[in-house]
């Protein structure tokens, strides 16, 4: 009976590796070479390019080879050379691929903190990055391209994050930054820590250890400068924080309610004088956006796009507030997964749905504006030439939950197709 | 102060709390001339038909009559009475929690975990608490610094009337602790303290040493004592810097006695460490027994929250209740009651802490002392706050009666010559008193309206339950 059983649950597990190598197999190619990064004309009937100019393109055309855009423009501007492939997608609408500051589902779920200490100097999300994992082949159902890999917010600083697209073969063909940001949450989880701790505590800690960086960075810098003769001794753990002082890459905040949004403007931004991404401004944090405002700051609101304010009995779509006092850095992110991340146009359409009235503003708060939040305009966030072809093919509006993303490209590479697996976005 | 940061963040208050009443008029600060009202400057016998001209964040006279420029805005006070903003001696509430895990944290301070969102600071400011010392709570062997803030501002920044302050500190046992291990952890502290500054002081001396190319081998005494003088005050670790502060006696401090027997143990501590001069005792409602070593030192004392102390006789079961502020006022020292925000009676209020010390037999105007230019006393700001004197800061309140009358409101609140509250504007507290048929509905209120909160635990409340999501 029990070998039955035994051999029984044996077969299971070897049917069910069995299967996973057909979809693996049955999903797209995966290859690195130049038939997988086609030259191709894709027509559209609409382009989104989210560029500078917001321009909007009506019967479009755009041209992709080597993994970049060679040009976008309307069809009848556009001349097509020769050995482009033509595809038309009639109706459909082309977007940037979209980008997501606050992601967990690139790396592995299981080392997402480290709960040792309070402040982690020495760790690298780039350390966990898992190419085709299932979140991620999800993910591009949705057409999401690019994320901000963090660690978990269970310490005051958790590590630093990675920029990378969601398609890949390798973590070297993946990433785009590593270090892509410095994550740190100042309050609302670190608080578990295994001794209580306080805010006081909290931001005392982390203040001391952001200081011992600078220190260290200052010194390399005056050494640099020729103003000291003799290097300071090098220093693996605060080697990485040279470039974040310098402004190379921010750093990406898990913000929360009011007093902890407050110290992150108080404290990185006006103390230290950092790059600050807020990744995660929800709750009543929209009462702070004239600090943000005066500061030219980005807002990143998610997972919670509203807040139901109990003191006054308000619904408040925090996407919403923070326009309405004139933010336009305004952001949307899922927090994968929390919000699966497949479903960022779904945030976007829900803080629209909260009176985010502006539905141009909130595509481009999931796709150019999270990519210049964290620096990566340059390559993707919008379609423009010499860019990284990175980008969907919708049905539609993305922020219209009655769309699909029927196709998504990563770096000229068809990374989803509806035609050969559909997932269930 | 600033006084354009100080308009922002008094709009911005608006904002956080659609429905409480802060306004601001002009964006620079006005000259005011409050006249015709009864004016109580606690300093001095009050005038009974007088006015108060603010000129730049500042009080510039008092009088029964004052010559005020012609661009003043002038306020009729006719039938009320203006009065200086109340002061809370003692609080840890503003907090997200009153004191941390481990015990010894001197170089900590409540700036950083102040949270200007919370009701709290809203219904201080519309109960006339214009400066409030937001302390570590007693749970606590040597904390960190505190700070004096007025109740409105978007960060502690715009919030602070004055930072560091002083430092926290307890002899009663924190929790968990025993008084033994107590006055152990102290006495470790100091040593440890003074054994880090002496290394200091040596390596100083060394380095002096070794720049003058001198020979280095001096005795560990000798350079420890020569090194002092060489350590400059960036030499100082951060940890250190406050504790080092407090031992030269350059710091005020906070000390708190839970508990009569621990009295004769905070003078000592006090001493010893050299703080004395500069020490505040806080109270417990039981501390009282030790009036006369309390006397002795001389030291002021902020009261408990709770005035009545009662005690069963341990035979008879009788009940014995003492007023504790008496006791206090009739061996002549200095003190300050504080509010017992939990409570949801008259304590939560300092006006009825106040009036109830009249009741007790204390005189009025040490009744009123306690609430305004005692605290501003103890908390070294007795130049600035705590009663109605030309060249103090303008934290002027324009009352509807007596301070001690219970039907008495506030109707206006200035903070360094900003107006930041107006009765008129306080949709809460008019909610309160609007009759059922009115628009603004006081218990009927449907959902959609805004309605007044509980008053209890209104730290806790603010903060949702912790995320689940990383």
């Amino acid at each position: 009976m029990s070998a039955f059983v035994r051999r029984s649950w044996v077969a299971r597990m070897l049917m069910a590796s069995l299967m996973l190598t057909v979809v693996a197999q049955g999903s797209v190619p995966a290859d690195g070479d130049a038939a997988a990064r086609p030259k191709l004309a894709i027509k559209a009937a609409k382009i989104l390019t989210m560029d500078d100019d917001d321009t909007v393109i009506n019967n479009g055309v755009m041209l992709i080879a080597d993994g970049k855009i060679v040009a976008v423009g309307k069809q009848s501007k556009v001349d097509i050379p020769a050995g482009f492939d033509v595809i038309d997608h009639g109706d459909d609408w082309i977007l940037p691929g979209l980008v997501d500051c606050h992601n967990h589902i690139a790396g592995s779920l299981f080392d997402l903190n480290d709960g040792v200490y309070l402040t982690n100097p020495g760790l690298r999300t780039v350390d966990v990055v898992t190419p085709r994992n299932e979140n991620l082949e999800n993910c591009l159902s949705g057409g999401v391209t690019s994320v901000l890999l963090i660690p978990g917010s269970g310490n005051n600083m958790s590590g630093f994050g990675t920029t990378t697209k969601t398609f890949g073969n390798s973590t070297e063909e993946m990433v785009i930054k590593a270090p892509g940001s410095l994550k740190i949450a100042q309050a609302g989880n670190p608080e578990r820590y295994w001794y209580r701790v306080g805010r006081r505590f909290m931001n005392w800690n982390l203040r001391q250890t952001l200081e011992k960086a600078k220190l260290y960075h200052d010194g390399w810098t005056a050494y640099q400068k020729g103003e000291i003769a003799e290097p300071p001794t090098f220093d693996i753990v605060w080697s990485d924080f040279r470039d974040l002082f310098d402004g190379q890459f921010p750093v990406s905040v898990h913000t929360q309610i009011y007093q902890v949004y407050m110290t992150t403007i108080t404290m990185l931004r006006d103390h230290f004088g950092l790059d600050v991404v807020t990744d995660h401004s929800t709750f009543d944090s929209y009462k702070l956006a004239s600090l943000i405002k005066e500061r030219d700051m980005y807002a990143i609101v998610g997972p919670r796009v509203f807040h139901f304010d109990s003191r006054d009995r308000t619904i408040n779509g925090c996407a919403a507030r923070f326009a309405e006092q004139g933010i336009e850095r305004l952001g949307i992110n899922t927090d994968a997964p929390v919000i699966p991340q497949e479903d960022l146009s779904y945030q976007a359409t829900m803080a629209c749905w909260y009176g985010w009235n502006d539905h141009y503003a909130a595509i481009k708060g999931i796709t150019r504006i999270p990519a210049e939040s964290l620096g990566i305009i340059d390559r993707v966030g919008s379609l423009e030439a010499g860019k990284d072809a990175d980008f969907g093919l919708w049905t539609g509006s993305p922020i219209d939950p009655r769309s699909v993303c029927k196709k998504t490209f990563v770096d000229g590479r068809i990374a989803y197709d509806v035609e050969v697996k559909r997932r269930t976005r | 102060m600033n006084q354009r940061r100080l308009h922002r963040s008094a709009t911005m208050a608006l904002m956080l709390s659609a429905a409480i009443a802060v306004f601001v008029s002009a964006a620079q600060a006005q000259t005011v001339l409050l006249e015709n009202g009864k004016i109580i400057p606690v300093n001095g016998e009050p005038i009974e038909k007088g006015s108060v001209l603010i000129k730049n964040g500042r009080i510039e006279a008092v009088g029964a009559s004052v010559d005020a420029p012609f661009d003043a805005k002038v306020i009729d006070c006719e039938g009320k009475v203006i009065f200086p903003g109340m002061i809370d001696a003692h609080t840890w509430r503003g907090l997200d929690v009153p004191n941390e895990s481990p015990g010894v944290t001197p170089f900590l301070n409540v700036y950083d975990a102040i949270d200007p969102s919370q009701l709290f600071f809203e219904d201080s400011l519309r109960d006339g608490v214009l400066s409030i010392h937001v302390s570590p709570g007693n749970n606590t062997i040597i904390d960190g610094l505190t700070r004096v803030v007025h109740p409105i501002g978007l960060t502690p920044e715009q919030m602070t009337t004055a930072p560091d302050v002083a430092m926290k500190l307890s002899v009663t046992p924190k929790t968990g602790y025993d008084r033994m291990r107590q006055m152990a952890e102290f006495r470790e502290a100091f040593r440890k303290l003074d054994e880090e500054m002496a290394q200091l002081a040596e390596k100083k001396y060394e380095d002096k040493l070794r720049e003058d190319e001198k020979d280095l081998t001096v005795p560990p005494e000798e350079a420890r004592e020569k090194g002092k003088e060489l350590i400059e005050p960036k030499d100082i670790p951060d940890k250190n810097r406050n504790l080092l502060m407090l031992s030269q006696g350059k710091l005020r401090n906070f000390v708190y006695c839970g508990a009569a027997m621990d009295v004769p143990a905070a003078i000592r501590t006090a001493k010893q460490y050299g703080f004395f001069d500069q020490s505040v005792f806080v109270l417990g409602s039981e501390t009282f027994k030790a009036i006369d070593a309390l006397k002795d030192a001389g030291r002021p004392v902020v009261l408990d929250g709770n005035l009545v102390h009662t005690e069963a006789d341990a035979l008879t079961g009788e009940e014995e209740e003492t007023f504790v502020p008496k006791v206090i006022d009739d061996a002549g020292l200095k003190f300050a009651l504080q509010r017992q925000w939990g409570s949801t009676l008259g304590e939560r209020y300092l006006w009825y802490q106040a009036a109830r010390c009249v009741r007790e037999g204390i005189s009025r105007d040490h009744a009123l002392k306690s609430i305004t230019l005692w605290p501003a006393e103890m908390l070294g700001l007795g130049d600035r706050l705590g009663s109605l004197e030309k060249g103090k800061d303008a934290n002027v309140l324009v009352l509807s009666g007596d301070p001690l009358k219970m039907t008495t409101w506030v109707e206006l609140g200035f903070v360094q010559g900003e107006k930041v509250y107006d009765k008129a504007e306080d949709i809460r507290l008019n909610r309160l008193f609007a009759a059922p048929e009115d628009e603004l509905g006081p218990s009927t209120a449907p959902v959609s309206q805004p309605v007044e909160e509980g008053h209890t635990e209104v730290h806790q409340g603010e903060y949702e339950e912790p995320e689940t999501d990383q």
